[in-house]
């Protein structure tokens, strides 16, 4: 058919309709592509449930209350208390939010508002570029070069701040602070892409009408741009979270791989995510001690569900707080 | 018009507002810090074992005589990521088309979606044991350690990276070239293999590209899937060489050669990210919908 | 970049990837000159204290043979469960299998251990300005193992070493975080001189140790006491040698202080009298000039290869590398500082390799 005649009307009182054989493709990609999305379903619920077939052993044998939280994680004796465990990832998760989410906000800012236009793009590749270092890596500069570095400094810091709870004490080379600060390191592009983002969406009504009534550069971020970008900030911090709670290898070079809670966040500890690394090779035949393990797989993943569930809701939250805010200004603006 | 009616900015405002962007900009810095560090230990530590030879040769694994190069472990690390992409990708974009074009907002799709959120989640390290659980020991083709197995856990790390990527992409194509293409009597297909997915083509491209970049770089699905071994091999359903896994294994040994072997294949493997992310966040600029 | 530039890119570029692929596996074809025909690989898995030993055999064995062996250094307890899991051929371990590890591995047949060499447990320690040979014995070392020596310059250990200037420092224990059969060599030295330590942490590849940083394999632990001022680890002797640590003098059971050196690790295995089982320790071993904390390390088989699901081109290799680092390779271990078996125990060693079975008949 040329283009620009008109095409007569077929029997069927469509140009458009097509015979039953015609449609078949569509109708095959449609299923197969339903089909794909459903295979994908079924393989995470699989995944899922032999966790929580593999892992029962244990859950028989000790009982899931005391699974979680007794002390003693002894796999020679059968002792398996995955609470120093949990501690750990709790703890150096912490440490990574608390140095990190501040510094990723930070980078977003600068970039987004502060930064003069013809670095913001090369300053954007290089913060992203962070995340193309392989956890390995991380890992082993932290422990070659990080632990005896800082050292002194923990040193100082320990003694000069001793009356803060968990500061005071003695420091070991690997310990609690060191893997929360690679942590924070590894979190510091995902975290600060999404702020960057969320950061960019104000209107720059808000913003404008801050320094319209006089506010300074830092007031106008203050009042406009961070209550706007509140949650998606969050949001971004709570998928950071997940990373950190998931990460093995660069954790189990630094923490010190101890079965026990630090007394100071200077002490050494055990993450789940490293004791899974460090055990599965031995625990190959023994069947309690490899339930144990994926025990600690899945406290981790349902610990990551979790933290994403909260994530979203954050996200969620700062969306419909957009539109209700973008409503009434751009009524105002119309 | 008179006088402003604004109060001129205090003294006190006006310095809080320099220590505010001072802090700022100071703690950008400090973000910017541990990348230059990095990137200097790396090339101090590995520079010395770079050399033509180094990317030629396989690791003899030999304590006392040549410790050889590290081109198995590069071969090794391109088969299984190679490996994982042609599962992930198609699988990955299939999903993705699925959840844009058809699925939308139905309660599959979001029940889709969520499964890829939990999926993100999922440490990479329980991949690794999922694989060594049900296939390793399980003893699907063999109970041995294999490339494919590696490629396996590889893979369902990729997954979802790429769907969650593909899927903003094809959002973002305008729906009037849909439109278009079925007022021209295109059927579905058509319209999404030779106008949705072209256009969208960059933008999956990226969310691939640094997919690769993450899966190549894991060590911990490996530890027990694939294992690490020093001779080049092409057979997946044997042990493969892997930067990560010759990393975590030569840095260590007391044999100082091995150790300048591993933080040489260590520099060669940010070398080969970085490349690959910064290829990518090239497309992504090229791209039309970006 | 348009749709069809890129499918010629990435067309072009797997293209590249192929041909790169045949070129290097043609060339390594070509290169593996040696003799007999590329039998199947061998795969084992264990022991970070006979690692450097192995990994030499290794290429050496590659390069006379054609037959590779991968080998890796996971520690000996993940050896000895990867052995009983099936997914490797043999376990490096410088531990005997405990009777429940025996039982695991029922389904699979007997086990097999056959010594490979000797190798000196060295304390290693990290102290500016004390040169090598501090003096220990087995209960000081003990007593700093279970925090009750905390300092360098406590009564105990100057009480031992008269003359030398020992420092204010704390004392940093570095200790494996796997299950390890050095560890089980260390503490067993541990428990025959220390009471409190063998009614406490006990004898075992795996301790609950009283104090220090975990750390992974002997190149962990050697890591350890590198990075931390103050340390003392236990490590085979190979990566004390890299690291260029100072080693202490240990005191043996005749009272004499000894050094990890080469001649004194050989001392350790003379006058052992291995049972039929070929299962023997020589830690504490007599003699005036032994040291102490010599371990032997092995490998283990399964007693029928095949019947534990080994193929039989798998089987021969195996015993092809066994009978290789029974003969030919003692003579290397010497150059990594390991010590080689006496000749008695070698033969009695390839004697037990020579009736591994394949299915009831001998490998051939």
């Amino acid at each position: 058919m040329e283009a620009g005649t008109i095409t007569p009307v077929g029997e069927h009182g469509s140009a458009l309709h097509r015979s039953p054989a015609a449609r078949l493709p569509d109708r095959l990609l449609k299923w197969g592509l339903t089909a794909l999305s459903v295979g994908v379903i079924v393989l995470i619920a699989y995944f899922f449930i032999r966790l929580v077939i593999e892992s029962e052993p244990v859950f028989q044998q000790v009982g899931v209350v005391d699974f979680l939280f007794s002390a003693d994680w002894v796999p020679s004796k059968e002792l398996y208390g995955a609470l120093p465990l949990l501690a750990g990832t709790l703890i150096t998760s912490a440490i990574a939010l608390l140095l990190g989410i501040p510094v990723a906000v930070a980078t977003a800012l600068f970039v987004t508002e502060l930064a003069p236009r013809r670095i913001r793009g090369p300053l954007t590749i290089v913060i992203d570029l962070l995340a193309a270092v392989p956890s390995v890596v991380y890992g082993l500069w932290g422990f070659f070069f990080l632990i005896p570095k800082l050292k002194p400094a923990e040193v100082w810091f320990a003694d000069t701040f001793s009356f803060i709870p968990f500061i005071g004490g003695t420091v070991t080379g690997p310990n609690y602070f060191i893997a929360g600060l690679i942590l924070a390191i590894m979190i510091l592009p995902i975290a600060s892409a999404i702020s960057r983002e969320v950061i960019s969406t104000v209107p720059s009504e808000h913003k404008e009408a801050a320094l319209a009534l006089g506010a300074t550069r830092w007031e106008m971020i203050r009042m406009a741009v961070l209550p706007y970008a509140r949650g998606g900030i969050a949001g971004g911090a709570m998928l950071g979270l997940g990373r950190a709670i998931g990460e093995t290898i660069a954790v189990t070079l630094v923490i010190g791989n101890a079965p026990v809670i630090g007394d100071s966040i200077f002490q050494q500890g055990y993450t789940l995510a490293a004791v899974i690394a460090n055990e599965f090779g031995e625990a190959a035949s023994d069947e309690l001690h490899r339930a144990a393990l994926i025990g600690a797989g899945l406290v981790l993943f349902v610990l990551t569900l979790g933290v994403n569930a909260i994530a979203r809701g954050f996200v969620m939250r700062a969306e419909r707080g957009q539109r209700a805010a973008r409503g009434p200004a751009a009524g105002m603006a119309g | 018009m008179s006088a402003v009616a604004f109060q001129p900015v205090s003294p006190r405002r006006r310095r809080a507002d320099k220590l505010a962007r001072g802090l700022v900009a100071l703690l950008t810095g400090a973000a910017l810090v541990p990348l230059v560090l990095i990137l200097y230990y790396l090339i101090k530590q590995g520079i010395g074992a770079i050399s033509l030879d180094f990317f030629t040769t396989d690791p003899t694994g030999s304590f006392l005589g040549d410790p050889g190069g590290i081109k198995s472990a590069i071969l090794g690390t391109v088969l299984m990521v190679l490996l994982a992409s042609a599962v992930a990708v198609p699988v990955g974009v299939g999903v993705a088309i699925w959840l844009v074009e058809f699925g939308r907002e139905s309660k599959l799709a979001h029940a889709v979606r969520y499964f890829i959120d939990v999926m993100t989640g999922v440490p990479s390290i329980v991949f690794g044991l999922f694989v060594y659980i049900t296939l390793v020991i399980g003893g699907v083709g063999g109970s041995s350690f294999a490339a494919w197995k590696g490629s396996v856990a590889l893979g369902l790390l990729m997954l979802p990276i790429v769907t969650r990527s593909a899927e903003v992409v094809l959002l973002l194509v305008p729906n009037s070239l849909r439109e278009a293409a079925y007022a021209l009597g295109a059927p579905r297909w058509k319209v999404v293999f030779r106008v949705v997915l072209p256009t969208a083509l960059p933008g999956i491209v990226t969310g691939v590209l640094l997919s690769v970049a993450r899966a190549a770089g894991e060590t911990a699905p490996l530890l027990f899937t694939a294992a690490a071994v020093n001779a080049t091999a092409f057979n997946y359903n044997d042990s493969m060489n892997s930067l990560p896994m010759l990393i975590f294994k030569n840095v260590g040994q007391a044999q100082d050669r091995l150790v300048t072997i591993a933080w040489g294949a260590a520099l060669t493997l940010v070398a080969m990210i970085l490349m690959l992310t910064l290829l990518a966040r090239l497309i992504q600029r090229r791209s039309r919908l970006s | 970049m348009r749709y069809s530039q890129f499918l010629a890119l990435g067309s072009a570029a797997a293209i590249a990837v192929g041909v790169a692929a045949c070129g290097s596996s043609s060339n390594d074809s070509s290169t593996t000159g040696g003799s007999s025909s590329s039998s199947a690989a061998l795969s084992g898995a264990g022991s970070t204290f006979q690692a450097p030993l192995v990994s030499e055999w290794a290429s050496r064995f590659k390069d006379s043979s054609g037959t590779t062996v991968n080998y890796q250094p996971v520690g000996s307890g993940a050896g000895i469960a990867q052995l009983t899991a099936g997914t490797v051929d043999f376990a490096g371990s410088d531990a005997v299998m405990k009777p429940e590890e025996v039982a695991a591995g029922r389904d699979k047949g007997v086990p097999v251990h056959l010594p490979i060499a000797l190798g000196a447990v060295t304390v290693s320690y990290n102290l500016d300005g004390v040169r090598a040979g501090l003096r220990l014995d087995g209960p000081t070392i003990a007593d700093i193992f279970l925090d009750r020596v905390t300092k360098w310059n406590d009564q105990e250990i100057a009480s031992l070493n008269a003359g030398v200037d020992l420092p204010d420092t704390d004392i940093t224990v570095c200790h494996r975080s796997d299950e390890s059969g050095t560890t089980a060599n260390f503490t067993q030295f541990l428990a025959d001189y220390s009471r409190a330590w063998a009614d406490g942490p006990g004898v075992d590849k795996s301790v609950q140790w009283p104090v220090g940083t975990g750390a992974r394999g002997n190149d962990g632990v050697a890591g350890c006491v590198k990075q931390t001022p103050g340390s003392v680890g236990y490590v085979e002797q190979a990566y004390a040698l890299q690291n260029d640590f100072t080693t202490a003098a240990v005191k043996n059971r005749d009272g004499q202080w000894v050094a990890p050196t080469l001649d004194a690790t050989s001392a350790a295995g003379e006058g052992a009298k291995p049972p039929a089982s070929l299962e023997f320790s020589t830690i504490n071993a007599a003699g005036a000039r032994s040291y102490p904390i010599t371990a032997v390390t092995f490998q283990i088989v399964w007693q029928d290869a095949c019947k534990a699901g080994i193929s039989e081109d798998t089987a021969t290799s195996l015993k092809a590398w066994l009978t290789y680092i029974l003969g030919e390779g003692q003579s290397v271990a010497p150059e990594l500082e390991y010590a080689p078996l006496p000749t008695s125990i070698q033969s009695r060693a390839q004697a037990r390799v020579d009736a591994l079975t394949c299915n009831g008949s001998p490998i051939a």
